[in-house]
């Protein structure tokens, strides 16, 4: 059931160049949660100078706490970082669906995060640790400055950067194409910035690899009121007049798709 | 403690705090963050004779202290709407009103018909002819002061329940367009509706918005919103229903002393999905402290000595 909870703030501080994480005791919400991919949405600023909330991905869940990632973007994200501990915040969560990682079939996961779309991605990477499901993780960025992980391609951790000044130099694709080619069976899961899941998308309708995407959206609401966030289908539609056919509300039927399920 | 009734026609709502179309979907949506039942009542969003799948993404962006949107009336249809929303609101014990929207006088009668048609709960209609974000949506009937009458008119001849024509500010005189609907039979008029607006991003040259045009709303477009209510008050004697930017209880209060017996709560629901709530339990308060016994105290009260 999804909640409204005004949490404290336990910590905010800097990650990387531009990203930073929060982590809010929110023990109503986070006992909610069902799994990596959904996501929480912050009321920021003060009064209604920006009257809509921020929909943040879960980055981890710890101890009636749930972590986000995010990066200065606007004056919203701006307001966000000069939070300090203490500080009282407001969320509705959590929204959105989960991954399905019973459609995966015993496939080999390579999972993908680009710029803050790394948050669910890592919360993803947490379960599957503790389940010990074996799985690859990639991480791309501009530079080193903006990576937070280690690269450690040994336990199956791949950073890349656009100027190799850390991990593989290249894009996420660079990588996705090596390691896609050495497992049998790849399963991609990825989440991050457009221009990263349109490659991807073209890459796996390509070779016919499955795969989930968590996607990113402007939204209002994030409660399925005001139909803002929507994205479009891959469904074929005959009918001359249909509603939420062709438009998927990414709040509500998302923020995860198939990957052949939408149009990036 | 101050008797919220307020009157609409031959309806009486409990209180004067409703929710407005396109902003609570359903009513069903977001039933476990309120009690619907406590609202004075309940708007739904706007029904077409086909359903629609509405506009392309981007619909929606933030403006200070407001939002543009575009959703493009996205909705069921009315087939779907008389077979799986009416039985809900059976069920209801708050005021339901159906918000219908249009592209000719015939889509416009076609869905009042269907609906009339068959048994329901509904207290009436609210009927937009004002949404600027299709280009059927209405507009050219919420512009145009004979369009509102014939509309209004042929719509009054085929229903006894209360029929709110909701107003554009997008026109040169509103109130003009208010008495065109008073005349042709309104019980009632509902305003605004959103105020057109515009937003680009200049680094990438584009609109934030796909159809570039959109709706404005949210708090900046509170003082638009009274004063549409205060020009349509003084024109007509039929109830005036306040829309635009309220938030809080001493919003309500402004919308009630600028003319208005009633209010709709909008942007607000995007938020916080029991807005409507917390703004009736600031409102009351707010009577409370003033020591108003009842809303007549409250409607069309306006000092006029500044």
């Amino acid at each position: 059931m999804r909640r409204i909870e005004s949490g404290k703030v336990l910590s905010n501080h800097k990650l990387a160049k531009g990203m930073y994480r929060m982590d809010i005791s929110l023990p109503e919400i986070s006992s909610e949660v069902q799994g990596p991919g959904q996501f929480i949405s912050l009321t920021v600023g003060e009064g209604w100078q920006m009257p809509l909330r921020r929909p943040m991905s879960i980055a981890s869940i710890e101890n009636d706490s749930i972590s986000i990632i995010y990066k200065i973007f606007g004056k919203g994200t701006v307001w966000l970082k000069e939070r300090t501990s203490g500080e009282v915040i407001e969320a509705i969560g959590p929204l959105g669906n989960k991954f399905s990682l019973d459609k995966i079939n015993g496939k080999e996961i390579i999972l993908v995060g680009g710029g803050v779309g790394v948050a669910p991605i890592l919360y993803l990477h947490d379960q599957l640790s503790k389940d010990n499901q074996d799985h690859l993780l990639i991480v791309g960025a501009v530079t080193a400055a903006e990576q937070f992980l280690e690269h450690s391609p040994k336990t199956g951790i791949h950073l890349t950067t656009d100027d190799g000044s850390v991990g593989e130099k290249g894009t996420v694709m660079t990588m996705l194409e090596i390691l896609a080619d050495k497992v049998e069976n790849p399963y991609i899961i990825a989440c991050g910035p457009e221009p990263m899941l349109a490659a991807i998308y073209k890459f796996t309708t390509e070779k016919g690899i499955e795969g989930q995407f968590a996607v990113e959206s402007y939204m209002a609401c994030g409660t399925g009121l005001c139909q803002g966030c929507v994205i479009e289908t891959t469904k074929n539609i005959s009918k001359e007049h249909t509603y939420h056919q062709k438009y998927s509300l990414v709040c509500s039927d998302g923020p995860v798709y198939d990957i052949n399920a939408i149009r990036i | 403690m101050t008797d919220l009734n307020t009157t609409i026609g031959s309806i009486e709502l409990k209180n004067p705090i409703l929710v407005a179309s396109g902003t609570f979907g359903y009513g069903e949506e977001c039933d476990e963050f309120s009690d619907v039942n406590q609202l004075g009542g309940i708007i739904t969003k706007s029904i077409t004779l086909h359903p629609r799948e509405g506009n392309p993404p981007p619909r929606i962006v933030e403006t200070a202290s407001g939002m543009l949107n575009s959703i493009g009336l996205a909705n069921i249809g009315v087939d779907r709407y008389i077979s799986d929303m009416l039985p809900k609101y059976d069920e209801l014990d708050t005021t339901v009103i159906m918000n219908i929207a249009g592209s000719s006088l015939t889509e416009y009668i076609n869905v009042l018909e269907a609906v009339e048609a068959v048994p329901n709960s509904l207290a009436g209609y609210e009927i937009n002819i004002s949404c600027p974000n299709v280009g059927e949506g209405g507009m050219e009937f919420g512009v145009d002061c004979d369009l509102t009458s014939q509309l209004t008119s042929e719509l009054r001849q085929r229903t006894d329940k209360l029929l709110v024509i909701k107003l554009s500010p997008n026109v040169t005189n509103i109130a003009a367009i208010a008495q065109s609907a008073e005349a042709a039979g309104a019980d009632a008029v509902s305003a605004i509706n959103t105020v057109v607006g515009m937003s680009i991003n200049p680094a990438t040259r584009k609109s934030n918005v796909y159809t570039k045009l959109c709706g404005l709303s949210g708090p900046a477009v509170k003082p638009v919103g009274v004063a549409a209510v205060y020009k349509i008050s003084q024109s007509v004697s039929i109830p005036v229903i306040g829309i635009g930017g309220i938030t809080k209880g001493e919003d309500v209060a402004e919308y009630l002393l600028a003319g208005a017996s009633a209010v709709q709560v909008g942007t607000a629901n995007f938020r916080d999905p029991a807005a409507g709530l917390q703004i009736l339990t600031e409102f009351h308060d707010f009577c409370d402290k003033n020591n108003i016994s009842d809303l007549t105290e409250l409607i069309g009260r306006l000092q006029n000595d500044t």
